[in-house]
């Protein structure tokens, strides 16, 4: 009896969707794992700007919401929309390979942003070096231990990501390798928060209810440094340790702001990794005889007081 | 516009029941063909095969939860765990397929393993149904405490990791290439679909479970086999989850104990806009396959057309109150 209202809302939000697939145009597709982490956000936020600048492109987006099922899914959707260029920031390795592989057959140039996955299903990945980053921070820790006890010994907690990931892999991995060397300094605990702030609260809050004395909190990206610091801040211990992390957004809520506001000692900038990847991208579109490099790689930045300011002007991106 | 609606026989007025969201599906895809983007030689996208074979496969997983689900809603219970019984699947399918425990008969394993993540599944809904018939505590309580339960033990299982299926030669990977294809998992969602619509619609067993919820007293005074019906409704339930978790491991090249969260409302929507009653009785197999489809079609027209992935969980919400309503008018 309703079912015409069906057909008219149905028709009314699929209609939203008419018109934007201007003639001429050519289609570059992003499949983002999880726009809710803020490393995610910001990298969604500087591909449209960057991608705004030419005219002749149209930027599609999807935000799988941390569901390898849900990207696997909009990337085959893409895959019919047929791209001249996809753009994938896997969720988790394994589950994307396939789908990756499928685009490729399809034709379709794919980059692969930050995440690996098990085989080498893209034109070009763009990566992090991770382990470098862990042994960064590794070496953070020794000379921050080292400064305030004058020889390497301390309490240090972990705060790790999503487990399995390349990420958590490696940034863990690199800092247990320097770690490794001093005997004298302790893992006293490492809480699993997957990335998000409000985790790594309630998992700190626990660690801190343990552990009498911890000199220094590693975090496995911003957001986690930041829930360890409010749950010491809490308990009013947040004086007692230090506390670092990795990503070093730009922007008032992004990790360079809170070592410029004292709340973390430091972080190590993971580049978003998407002015290479429109670079690639931009080239792929206009020269088909280009071949991009199977890898790139790209360097981190130590961020402390001392450069926090100019990194935050340089990495913000304007009108976040 | 259903004005013979009355004058049909109670029996068969279930039947009527999945009109409305039949006509919703038919407006969908008039919709798709309207807005579909179009391919450089003038087709519709959302027309090619291909495509229309990427909407079966997705809906596939939630497709198969969906059709147990439908039973025991039809018994007026719900089954809130089957999520966390798909979560299970996947981390027993993968752990057994990347041990090397049967050697050198990767046939076998690639069988044992499929036939011991099922099974178990089916105990944990065996546990549901025996609760809930035995004790008589309210279906949503028990599944609500083995949601939480069966994804502890996943989670335990795997001690919160995941177990990655390789891409190798061997069993895992074999296993993975197999159930991943597309044919098979379509192919598998038809065939539990028409298995499932049989037992529904053609069996004793399929009438007790509408009776069941129908009329519980009735049944009580009828002499049905209330606590085997029960039992065995989420012990099926149980094994559907646990195949759909064989497919999501294969897709997914892992065994993932955080798998398949809040499917159960997804399956449960599926089933609801497919015009069965959440208080039981009424409601079809071909009802909850529509609702599937609906929900798929809908994701697959609004990526199409690259709408904002947020706005499609609104539009969802919009079509399930829209469906219920058409369908309570239809019956008064």
């Amino acid at each position: 009896m309703k079912a015409w209202k069906i057909f008219v809302l149905a028709a009314s939000l699929a209609l939203m969707g008419c018109g934007q697939n201007g003639g001429g145009q050519k289609l570059v597709a992003f499949s983002q794992a999880n726009n809710a982490e803020p490393y995610r956000a910001a990298q969604k936020s500087l591909m449209e700007k960057l991608f705004s600048m030419t005219a002749d492109v149209k930027l599609v987006t999807s935000d799988a919401q941390q569901d390898n099922s849900k990207q696997i899914a909009q990337i085959e959707t893409f895959i019919r929309q047929k791209p001249s260029v996809l753009i994938v920031a896997p969720n988790e390795r394994a589950a994307l390979t396939a789908v990756m592989g499928k685009a490729m057959e399809a034709g379709i140039p794919v980059i692969c942003l930050e995440r690996d996955i098990v085989q080498p299903n893209y034109t070009t990945y763009i990566r992090m070096d991770n382990r470098a980053i862990g042994r960064m921070a590794g070496q953070f820790i020794v000379d921050q231990l080292t400064k305030k006890y004058g020889a390497p010994k301390g309490n240090v907690v972990f705060l790790r990501g999503l487990l399995g990931v390349e990420a958590e892999i490696n940034r863990d991995g690199g800092a247990r390798e320097i770690l490794g060397r001093y005997p004298d300094i302790h893992i006293v605990a490492d809480p699993v928060a997957n990335w998000i702030q409000a985790e790594a609260h309630d998992r700190m809050t626990e660690v801190l209810r343990v552990q009498p004395r911890i000199d220094l909190v590693y975090g496995h990206n911003d957001p986690v440094a930041i829930g360890a610091y409010l749950a010491a801040k809490e308990l009013g211990r947040d004086k007692e340790m230090f506390f670092t992390g990795v990503d070093g957004l730009g922007g008032p809520s992004g990790g360079i702001r809170k070592v410029m506001d004292g709340v973390l000692a430091a972080t190590f900038v993971y580049p978003l990794g998407v002015k290479e990847a429109v670079e690639v991208g931009q080239k792929i579109l206009r020269d088909p005889g280009y071949r991009p490099p199977k890898v790139i790689t790209l360097d981190s930045v130590m961020v402390t007081p001392d450069n926090a300011a100019d990194l935050y002007k340089k990495l913000t991106v304007a009108g976040e | 516009m259903f004005a013979w609606g009355p004058t049909i026989a109670r029996a068969s007025r279930s039947r009527l029941f999945q009109v409305p969201s039949l006509i919703a599906l038919v407006a969908l895809v008039i919709m798709a063909a309207l807005t579909s983007p179009t391919a450089s030689d003038g087709s519709h996208i959302f027309f090619e095969i291909g495509n229309l074979t990427d909407i079966l496969r997705q809906v596939s997983v939630i497709g198969i939860i969906a059709l147990g689900m439908t039973l025991v809603i039809l018994t007026g219970g719900i089954d809130l765990s089957v999520g966390s019984v798909l979560a299970l699947s996947t981390a027993l399918v993968a752990s057994l397929l990347t041990r090397n425990w049967v050697p050198g008969v990767p046939a076998l394993q690639m069988a044992l393993a499929i036939a011991a993540a099922v099974l178990a599944c089916g105990l944990a809904g065996a546990l549901n149904g025996l609760v809930v018939a035995r004790l008589q505590v309210q279906p949503f309580i028990v599944t609500l405490a083995s949601m939480f339960g069966v994804r502890g033990l996943a989670k335990w299982f795997t001690a919160n990791e995941n177990i990655d299926i390789g891409f190798g030669k061997d069993v895992a990977a074999q296993f993975a290439g197999i159930f991943r294809d597309k044919t098979v998992v379509i192919g598998s969602y038809v065939a539990a679909a028409i298995l499932f619509w049989i037992l529904l619609s053609k069996t004793v067993f399929g009438r007790h479970v509408r009776a069941i919820g129908d009329n519980p007293t009735a049944s009580i005074y009828a002499g049905l086999p209330i606590l085997k019906t029960q039992l065995w409704v989420y012990s099926l339930t149980g094994l559907l989850a646990g195949f759909a978790g064989v497919l999501y491991a294969a897709e997914n090249h892992q065994g993932n104990p955080n798998a398949g969260i809040a499917y159960e409302l997804d399956a449960i929507a599926a089933v609801v806009i497919g015009g069965t009653r959440l208080s039981g009785g009424q409601g079809t197999i071909a009802g909850t396959i529509i609702g599937t489809l609906i929900m798929g079609v809908l994701t697959n027209i609004l990526r199409l057309n690259n709408i904002d992935s947020n706005v499609e969980m609104m539009v969802k919400a919009v079509i399930i109150v829209l469906a219920v309503a058409v369908q309570r008018k239809g019956r008064s």
